[in-house]
This record gives structure tokens, sequence and C-alpha cells, in this order.
């Protein structure tokens, strides 16, 4: 193996290194029965997951979480179905230019639009809580979901839709029997993404939220202190998000 | 009639997100713009049109924007320059190995934000992984404690964060790049590095600004890695926005320094694209 084959191969290398060992390392630590996450580690065992599954704040951020993780995932799954099937009836170029518009959201820091949302939601009088995160989440998820379904709407073909409209189905069946059958896959895909990316925030469910998430829980334990109950609460984020993430390029067949 | 109905119908599809771009985005965002001319006074929160607080931005924290603005390049220069040659590497010469690795990379672009600012703040500390492994292994005789609470963890956390988000968009553009140019640039002698500046990163650039602008903007605005990773005084301007919002309640002050920050933040941008433009030309 020669030179210029071989500095490629460790370039990569090390970056995918880089990029998994802090999570790999957060996994370790969250095993081990010491105090604190170094080395040599004494030994392993589930002792700061006990300590996690006993602390009742846990539990009531893991009901919260998912509560706005999957109602923001149907939310955003909802009306971004509805909004690529609406792009997909447009010229190639006018929907183009609205999916760029619907993604500028994702070009401002979230420290910003949490912000903005935080002020809006105070002035018209919405709570902070489950249903202002959930709609918070939108802004972020909505841009991803409507893009994935989209593409792949794009990539129909026309004519088994105007047979069945031909045959006189409504617009609706011909939606159920032809349509939904090819991009099923790809709705749970998106869905999947707007969950991962639902979980993953912090800013904007920081300022919009009133009781612990997951995150602002982490936030919490990690102002105050450092403890290897952190890496098990960090394992489980890391193990769900990994899964649906892989879930998600699998199902919507995302290859790079 | 029925034309008139299919854009009803196209029309009633877009209703839904229509609403929610126009209540959770354009009136949240244009009503914080609004205050960001209110004033303040007594913890009370006046309407009223005067740029004193786009004022303070400058005299008070003028410092911090340029700092943050400072951090903000620096982490979006090393997160796009690596994740550029990794795409590169994966496209172009590793073959069905390099999709592997593009997956796995990809796969820790969800991989919890704040768990990811914690795995470093463990690896990093005094008594933290790096530390304990180097003396258990009698490298070092005493712990390292330069390697936390400063401006360089910070940007190895930032980059951490941002290199998968940043290869998404660089690797989608050198996939369209044609085999056939780069095979003919290389039997004409030119070497790699001449390839790449010569007849890869003029076709990429777009990419290259995207991956570039959304590393900078996310590294600009962020306030959680500089407060548990960064240096006690190395406060970004992202905390002094968020500190308006805490015990001080100056909507208005933070506000305009929000939009200060990005209105800095599309300079910085601006000028970079121009001189991508101007580096990176076609031959």
């Amino acid at each position: 193996m020669t030179i210029r084959r071989l500095v490629p191969i460790a370039f990569t290398g090390a970056i995918v290194l880089f990029l998994l060992a802090p999570l790999a390392l957060c996994i370790l630590f969250s095993f081990t029965t010491g105090p604190n996450a170094a080395f040599p580690l004494p030994g392993l065992g589930l002792g700061w997951y006990r300590a996690l599954s006993d602390d009742p704040q846990f539990g009531a951020a893991v009901a919260t979480t998912a509560q706005i993780t999957l109602g923001c995932g149907l939310l955003s799954t909802l009306i971004g179905l509805s909004a690529a099937l609406g792009l997909a009836r447009l010229p190639r170029g006018a929907a183009a230019a609205l999916l760029l518009v619907l993604c500028l959201p994702l070009m401002l820091p979230p420290l910003v639009l949490g912000l903005s949302l935080l002020t809006f939601f105070n002035a018209i009088g919405l709570k902070p809580g489950v249903l202002a995160t959930m709609l918070a989440h939108l802004l972020f998820t909505l841009p991803f979901v409507t893009a994935v379904i989209h593409a792949r709407l794009v990539t129909l073909d026309p004519a088994a839709l105007e047979a069945a409209r031909d045959a006189g189905a409504s617009p609706f069946r011909a939606f159920l029997g032809i349509t939904l059958p090819v991009i099923g896959a790809t709705i749970v895909g998106a869905m999947l993404i707007a969950m991962a990316l639902s979980l993953d925030d912090f800013v904007i469910t920081f300022f919009t939220t009133s009781s612990n998430t997951m995150s602002t829980l982490i936030w919490g334990m990690m102002r105050t202190s450092i403890s290897p109950s952190i890496n098990a609460i960090g394992t489980g984020v890391i193990v769900v998000s990994l899964a649906v993430t892989a879930l998600a390029l699998h199902a919507t067949r995302y290859r790079g | 009639m029925t034309a008139r109905r299919g854009t009803l119908a196209t029309g009633l599809l877009l209703l839904p997100a229509a609403l929610a771009f126009l209540g959770l985005f354009v009136a949240p965002l244009g009503y914080f713009f609004v205050q960001s001319f209110w004033k303040a006074s007594s913890f009370r929160i006046v309407p009223d049109f005067q740029f004193d607080n786009y004022a303070r931005v400058f005299t008070d924290y003028g410092g911090a924007l340029g700092f943050t603005l400072g951090v903000a390049f620096m982490a979006a220069t090393v997160a796009t320059t690596i994740a550029f040659l990794f795409a590169y590497a994966v496209r172009f010469s590793l073959g069905r190995a390099g999709n592997v690795l593009l997956v796995i990379a990809l796969i820790t672009l969800f991989g919890g934000y704040l768990v990811k600012i914690y795995a470093w703040r463990t690896i990093l500390g005094l008594d933290g992984i790096l530390n304990s492994a180097l003396l258990s292994t009698g490298l070092i005789a005493e712990p390292l404690p330069f390697l936390l609470f400063n401006t360089g963890a910070v940007i190895v956390t930032l980059t951490h964060y941002l290199l998968p988000l940043a290869m998404l968009p660089l690797f989608g553009a050198l996939r369209d790049i044609d085999d056939s140019e780069i095979a003919a640039a290389r039997d004409m002698g030119a070497g790699v590095t001449r390839v790449i500046i010569d007849v890869v990163l003029p076709q990429i650039r777009p990419a290259l600004l995207a991956a570039f602008a959304m590393c900078f903007l996310l590294a600009a605005g962020d306030y959680v890695t500089p407060s548990l990773v960064g240096s006690p005084g190395g406060a970004m301007f992202g905390n002094f926005i968020q500190s308006q919002f805490g015990l001080r309640m100056n909507t208005p002050l933070g506000a305009a320094m929000a939009f200060s920050l990005i209105g800095a933040s599309l300079l910085v941008l601006g000028a970079t694209g121009l001189a991508l433009r101007l580096g990176f030309r076609a031959r």
C-alpha cells in the first residue's frame, strides 16, 4: 500500500475517531463504579443507572420529553406532508424558492429564535409548557420534514396517479391508494428526523418549557456537578438519537 | 373551473405550513425587532422608537461582539476545512469504505448537543479522562491544567459539534463533480493540491459558503459551550444576550444585541463569500 492510499485512510479514520470517541467515552464512564469519570476504571456496574431511575425528577423529565417529541413529530409530519404535496403541484422553480423560504429559520442561531419566541409567546399570553415547546420545535423540524417528503414526491411517476384519477378516483382516494404506499417509508423517516431534532434541542426548549425535559435536566445537572449519572442520561440520549437517526437514514434511503 | 379548484387545493395544502411559518417565525421575529427600539425603565418595558439600545451594544459590548465573531470564524474555518478534506477523501479516494465512514460521521449529527459538550468537559477536565489517562500511563507527573476552561476548548467542542453538519452540503456538492474532469487535470500533470484549488473548489463554492455560514451562525449564537468549557472571563456574546433575559429582564437591549449579532455576522459572511469568489476562480 502506497503513501498516496494511506494518507486519506489515516485522515478520515482520525476524524471518525474524533467524532465518536467523546460519545464512546461518555457511554463507557456511565458504567463506572467510581465517583467520577476518570481512569483507571475501578470497575463496571449499573450503579449510576440505578441512581437515575430512583430520581423522581428523571421520570418526570422523560414523560415531558416524550409528550413534546411525539407531539412535535406527529404535528410537523402532518403539516410537512401537506406542504410537500402542495409544493409538488407547483412549478419546480416556485417550489424550490418556497422551500428555501421555509428553511430560513435554520439560518438563525437557536438563541435568537428561542428569545423571539419567548417574547412573542409572552405577549400573546401563551404560557411556557408542553404546548409552547411543541409549537416552537415546529420551527426547525418543519423545513426538514417538508424537504425530505418533497424530494421523494418529485421522483414519483405521475402516470399512475393520472390513471387512477381517470378511472374516477377522488384526489383523496388516489392519494391513499397510489401515493401513500410509495412514500410511506419516507414519511416515517421524516417523522423520525423531526423527533431526533426535537429530542436534541436544548436552547429553544430552555426558553419555552415550564417543567424539566431531558435536555434541561441535563443542563441543570451539568451546571451543579460532574457526576457519572449525567453520563447515564447522556448514554440514553445518545442511544435513542443514534437509533432514530440510523432508522431515518435507512427509511428515507439517504445515501450521502 | 378545474384550474381554479386546483389552485385552491394547492393553497389549502400549503396553508398549515404558511400559518406555522408566519406565527412562529415572521411574527415573533418581527415583534422582537420592534422591541429592540423600545425602552426599559425600572423593570418596565415602554414602547418607543430610539436607537439607544443599539448604541449601548457597541459601547458596552463591542469587545465581546468582536471576540465572539473571531471565535466563530475560527471554529467555522476549522470545521469547514476538515469537513471538506473528509468529504473529498470519501468521494475520490476511499471507494466503498468511504461510504461507511460517511454514514458513521453523519449518524453523530444528532448525538445530543448537550451530551457532546458534557463529554468534552469530562475529557479535558483537571481530573478528567485525558489527564487521568496520561497520569496513569506515567506520561505526565502532574495533571495539565490548560486543557479546559479556555478558548481552545471552546473551539474544539464547537468543531466537534459542527463537523458532521458541514459535511452534508460539501459531500452533496462533491458528488456532482465529474470524475473525468479531474482525471483530465491529473493526466495533464496537475498534483492533488492544484486539482483541488483549480478544479474542485471553484465548482463547489456555493456549498463551501453554505457550510461555512451554517457553522459560523451556530457558533456565533452559541452560549452553552462557552459557559461550560470556556474561560470564566471569556463569555461570548450569546452569554450577554441571554443574561438580558434573566434577572435584568431588559428585553429591548437583548433584542438589539441579537439583531446586532445577526447584522455583524452577515457582514462577515458577505466578506467571506467575496473572498471565496476572488480566491477560487475556475480556470
